[in-house]
C-alpha cells in the first residue's frame, strides 16, 4: 500500500510536510427524543409529540471531507451557516470522533471557540489551571504560565470571581489565552477573533503569528472575508458538508462570494 | 501548488500513506491502553484540581461555606437516628447503635454519590469536554475525587461519634484508611461505568435515584443485615455485596463489637479489582463517543 510513487499523484508541493491530514471524513450527530420536521410541516399537536418517543435522528454534518494541509500554512475554512464547519474543526481537534474515515495529524491540535469558559460557575484563576492540566501541563508549568494568560487576557481583578461575572469579551479573551498557553501544534480558530475589540484583535493576531512560525498550521473559520483573507493562504469551501474547493485563499473567496450573487 | 477547482480525487489508500509516510497519528480515537494509562497519570493533578472546583462550586452561594460540608453528614445522622432509633426501631442485633448507624449512612452517601455523579459529570462538563482534548477518564475519576473530599470530614464526624458513645480506641481503627482506599479504587471502576452507560443512554440517568436507593434498603445501612434477614441465602447475597462488604469494614474499624474478619477483607479486594478493572475497560472502549450531544 505505501508505494513510494503513490504521493506523486497528491497535490503535494515539492519538500512540504503534512501536518493534518482529512482522509473521508464523515461525522454524524444523533438526537434523542425529538425528530426534524419535513419542511412546510405544521406544529407538531400532542399525538405527534407521542410519536416522537424513542426517535433517534441522524444529521449528517460532514459527508465525505478529504485534504492535505501542510507545514506553515494558514487555511481558512468558508461556507454557510450549517454547512459543517465547526463540526469539522471539532472532529481535527479530536473532540467528536468521525463515524467514518479518519483525520491524522502530526502533534497536537487545540480548538478555539466561541464558548467562552470552560466551567462558568468558576473562577477564571480555578478555570485556568483546570484547563492547563487538562491539556497536560504539569503544576510548576502552570504557575509560571498564569501571569503570562492573566496578563494576555487582561482580565485584571476579576481573576478570582466566577466566570459568570465576566463580560463575553474577557471569557474569551481568557480562553484564548488558555488554549494557546499550551503551544499546540495546530491551532483551530473558530470565530474566536470576532469577539474582544482591536487591541485584543491585534495581540491575538501577533500570538498566532509566533505560533504559526513555532508549531506550523492554523485553520480559521470566520464569517468575515477580511479576517481569512488577511490571515490565510489557503481556502477550503464546505457546501452541505461536503468540500466544494480547495485552493489559494483569494481564488476561493472569489469563487464563493460569486456563487452568492 | 493546490490545483482549484479540478483537483485529482483523493484516494484513502494515498491518503493514509501519506501519514504512516510522515509519522502523523489518528485523532479522536482510542488510545492504545497503555498510552491512555500514561496520558492519565500525566495528568493526574488535574483530577484533583476539578474535583476541588466540584466541591468548591457546590458550596458557593452559601454562607457557612465549606462547614457544609460537616454540617450537612451530622444533620443527615441526626435525621436517621430519629427515624430508625426512636420511631422506627431497628436497633435489634446491635450494641452501639449510633457509631452503626453513623458509619453505615456515611459510607453509604459515598458511594452512592460517586454513582450519582458519575453519571452525571459527562454532560456537566461538556464546556470542558467540548473545548479540550484529554482522557475523558479523569472526569469520572475527579467525580469520585470530589465526593471522597466531601467524606473526608464526615470520617471525622464519624470518629468523633464513635468516641464519645465509650467506643474504646484501638489498633483496629487504623484499618480505616486502607479500607477507604479500597472502596476508592472500587467506586472509580463504579462511576466510569454509569458514566458510560448514561452518557449512551441519557434516559438511564432517571434510574440512578432508585437503584442508590435500592442499593441502601439491601445493604444494612440501618439495621443489621444477620438480625433481620437471617443467615440463610438471602442474607448471604446481601451481605457479601461491595456496599454491604465497605461498610462492614468502616465498622470493624471503628466499633468493638464488629469482628475484624479476613474474608471480609479479602471479599471487599475482590470485589475492588473486579469493579475497577471492569469500569476502566469499559469507559476507555467508548472514549471517542464521550460528549457528542
Amino acid at each position: 500500500m505505501a508505494d513510494t510513487t503513490i504521493s506523486t499523484t497528491l497535490p503535494l508541493a515539492q519538500g512540504a510536510k503534512p501536518t493534518l491530514i482529512a482522509d473521508n471524513v464523515h461525522v454524524k450527530y444523533k438526537t434523542y427524543g425529538v425528530r426534524r420536521r419535513p419542511e412546510g410541516a405544521k406544529a407538531p399537536g400532542f399525538a405527534q409529540k407521542l410519536a416522537q418517543i424513542g426517535a433517534v435522528d441522524v444529521v449528517h454534518a460532514v459527508r465525505g471531507v478529504s485534504f492535505v494541509a501542510n507545514h506553515g500554512e494558514s487555511i481558512g475554512l468558508i461556507g454557510h451557516n450549517g454547512s459543517g464547519k465547526s463540526t469539522l474543526m471539532k472532529t481535527m481537534a479530536g473532540l467528536i470522533a468521525p463515524a467514518e474515515g479518519a483525520i491524522f495529524t502530526d502533534g497536537t491540535a487545540s480548538l478555539l471557540g466561541v464558548g467562552g469558559a470552560l466551567n462558568k460557575n468558576l473562577s477564571g484563576e480555578r478555570n485556568i489551571s483546570i484547563g492547563l492540566l487538562a491539556l497536560g501541563l504539569t503544576p510548576k508549568q502552570v504557575e509560571d504560565a498564569t501571569p503570562g494568560i492573566v496578563e494576555f487576557a487582561n482580565i485584571g481583578n476579576f481573576l478570582q470571581l466566577p466566570m459568570n461575572a465576566y463580560s463575553s469579551g474577557m471569557a474569551a479573551r481568557l480562553r484564548f489565552a488558555i488554549s494557546t498557553a499550551a503551544q499546540p501544534d495546530i491551532l483551530l480558530i473558530d470565530e474566536a477573533l470576532a469577539t474582544g475589540d482591536r487591541s485584543f484583535r491585534e495581540r491575538a493576531q501577533r500570538r498566532i503569528e509566533e505560533i504559526k512560525e513555532t508549531a506550523g498550521t492554523i485553520f480559521l473559520v470566520s464569517h468575515s472575508m477580511n479576517t481569512i483573507r488577511e490571515t490565510c493562504q489557503r481556502g477550503l469551501w464546505l457546501h452541505r458538508g461536503q468540500l466544494r474547493m480547495d485552493g489559494p485563499i483569494d481564488e476561493v473567496v472569489e469563487a464563493y462570494e460569486s456563487a452568492l450573487g | 501548488m493546490t490545483a482549484v477547482g479540478h483537483n485529482p480525487p483523493l484516494i484513502s489508500a494515498d491518503l493514509q500513506a501519506l501519514a504512516v509516510e510522515h509519522g502523523l497519528r489518528k485523532v479522536g480515537g482510542r488510545p492504545p491502553l497503555k498510552t491512555y494509562v500514561q496520558d492519565l497519570w500525566k495528568r493526574r493533578h488535574f483530577t484533583i484540581e476539578m474535583a476541588r472546583g466540584m466541591t468548591d462550586s457546590s458550596n458557593e452561594g452559601h454562607r457557612l461555606g465549606q462547614l457544609w460540608e460537616v454540617l450537612t453528614p451530622l444533620l443527615w445522622a441526626g435525621l436517621y437516628l430519629f427515624i430508625f432509633g426512636v420511631v422506627v426501631k431497628t436497633r435489634a442485633g446491635t450494641e452501639n447503635f449510633v457509631g452503626y448507624l453513623v458509619t453505615g449512612l456515611f459510607i453509604f452517601r459515598y458511594v452512592s454519590g460517586c454513582m450519582s455523579l458519575g453519571a452525571k459529570c459527562i454532560r456537566k462538563s461538556q464546556g470542558l469536554i467540548t473545548s479540550l482534548q484529554f482522557p475523558r477518564a479523569l472526569v469520572p475519576m475527579a467525580a469520585c475525587t470530589a465526593e471522597m473530599i466531601s467524606l473526608l470530614p464526615a470520617i471525622l464526624v464519624m470518629f468523633v461519634l464513635a468516641l464519645t458513645s465509650h467506643e474504646p480506641i484501638r489498633w483496629q481503627m487504623l484499618l480505616m484508611a486502607p479500607a477507604i482506599v479500597l472502596m476508592f479504587i472500587f467506586t472509580l471502576g463504579l462511576a466510569m461505568t454509569a458514566a458510560r452507560i448514561v452518557d449512551a443512554l441519557p434516559d438511564l440517568a432517571n434510574m440512578i435515584p432508585f437503584i442508590t436507593r435500592f442499593m441502601m434498603y439491601v445493604s444494612g445501612v440501618f439495621f443489621s443485615i444477620s438480625h433481620f434477614a437471617g443467615n440463610g441465602w438471602l442474607g448471604h447475597v446481601l451481605s457479601y455485596q461491595p456496599l454491604a462488604i465497605y461498610i462492614e469494614l468502616a465498622r470493624s474499624a471503628l466499633l468493638e463489637e464488629v469482628a475484624v474478619r479476613p474474608t471480609t477483607w479479602l471479599w471487599a479486594i475482590g470485589w475492588t479489582t473486579l469493579m475497577f478493572s471492569f469500569g476502566f475497560i469499559f469507559f476507555w472502549r467508548a472514549e471517542a463517543r464521550y460528549g457528542r450531544g
